[in-house]
């Protein structure tokens, strides 16, 4: 017992040691907002723009949500929460008719750590999304 | 290194991440977005300049995303956290006739002392009118007292006896000497503690200015 115990006082120092390292070098997390791309269609719906940014921000995001009702255009989709507190990555999607078609404009947030993707990254990918639908 | 150390080591790191998440302040981001205001009139360029202003209002420097997009956001620095705690955007499209706007908001929460919507609220009023609730100010520094401040010992002090001896006392209550050697001060009312070599008990001048006791007398510059 004597001779284990100073073994194990340095086992436990060098292993909170280790576990300091591991989270002191994380930096502050910090709010990242973008302003994502805007697109004109010509020549279709906005109920199409509805479809495809709802199939965006759920393929992406897992959540969305239509601010006003299904038809507003107005889309706001967030990431399930990786906190007790809530998400950490936000975006929307912003459909408005116009002429014989609309335009679509997304802006993106996020909180970097710990979200992995910057509100850029966020952005590009609901852009694909939106037009692979 | 053994097996059974490692395996100690291992146990002991993997302890203490476990217990380092309810060390971190839980923190997300709140967006408000559903903000649209339609104009009937006025051009592409007139938006831009109102959207600029009207964010300005409430978030320093807003920048255009290229210029002449009408794209415009502005990001709100918290200077006690050292990173942005809120951003907006306004986004101008010309319509045949007049031009459409949009408002959108995100904040860092608990970091951020005003929520989105409130944000993005005042915003859309500043653009197109309406009622205005004053924001919740950002936190500042806490400032270094000036001068010789009764309530605090912050600053620096000259021993009477050695004027080569200084105390650079902080806010924070710790204190340092000339020779580097530290320590930490206290004060309540006008009794001064110092644990500086030992544990000693001074008094603070009325007017701040000095301390006296155990042996020691300093005066402060200020």
């Amino acid at each position: 017992m004597i001779k284990t115990l100073p073994y194990r006082i340095v086992s436990l120092a060098a292993g909170f040691g280790l576990a300091l390292s591991c989270t002191a070098a994380k930096a502050p997390a910090a709010l990242d907002m973008f302003v994502g791309a805007k697109k004109v269609v010509e020549n279709q719906p906005v109920s199409a723009c509805n479809a495809a940014a709802k199939s965006a921000l759920d393929g992406v995001l897992q959540n969305s949500l239509a601010l006003g009702g299904s038809t507003s255009g107005e889309w706001e989709g967030y990431a399930p929460a990786v906190t007790a507190d809530g998400t950490t990555a936000v975006a929307s999607i912003h459909c408005f008719p116009v002429g014989t078609g609309y335009v679509v404009e997304f802006t993106c947030a996020a909180q970097v750590p710990p979200n992995a993707d910057s509100a850029s990254a966020l952005c590009a990918k609901l852009s694909a999304a939106f037009d692979a639908k | 290194m053994s097996l059974r150390r490692g395996v100690r080591v291992a146990g002991a790191t993997l302890l203490f991440l476990s217990l380092v998440p309810a060390m971190v302040v839980l923190a997300r981001v709140e967006m408000s977005a559903g903000i649209r205001y339609v104009s009937a009139t006025g051009t592409a360029d007139e938006c831009s300049a109102k959207a600029k202003a009207s964010l300005e209002a409430y978030l320093p420097g807003a920048t255009e995303s290229s210029p002449g997009s009408g794209e415009w956001m502005a990001l709100g620095q918290n200077v006690v956290t050292g990173a942005p705690s809120s951003a907006a955007t306004v986004r101008c499209y010309p319509l045949p006739k007049g031009y459409v706007a949009t408002f959108i908001c995100a904040v860092q929460l608990p970091a951020n002392p005003f929520g989105a919507g409130p944000l993005c609220l005042d915003i859309a009023h500043k653009f197109y009118g309406g009622a205005i609730t004053p924001l919740a100010a950002m936190p500042t520094p806490t400032p270094v007292p000036s001068g010789c401040a009764t309530t605090s010992l912050v600053g620096t002090w000259v021993s009477d006896a050695d004027p080569k001896l200084t105390l650079t006392m902080d806010l924070a209550g710790g204190l340092t000497d000339s020779d580097g050697v530290s320590g930490n001060w206290n004060l309540d009312g006008t009794s001064a503690t110092l644990t500086y070599y030992g544990t000693h008990t001074l008094t603070l001048s009325a007017d701040g200015k000095h301390i006296r006791g155990s042996g020691y007398n300093f005066t402060r510059k200020c």
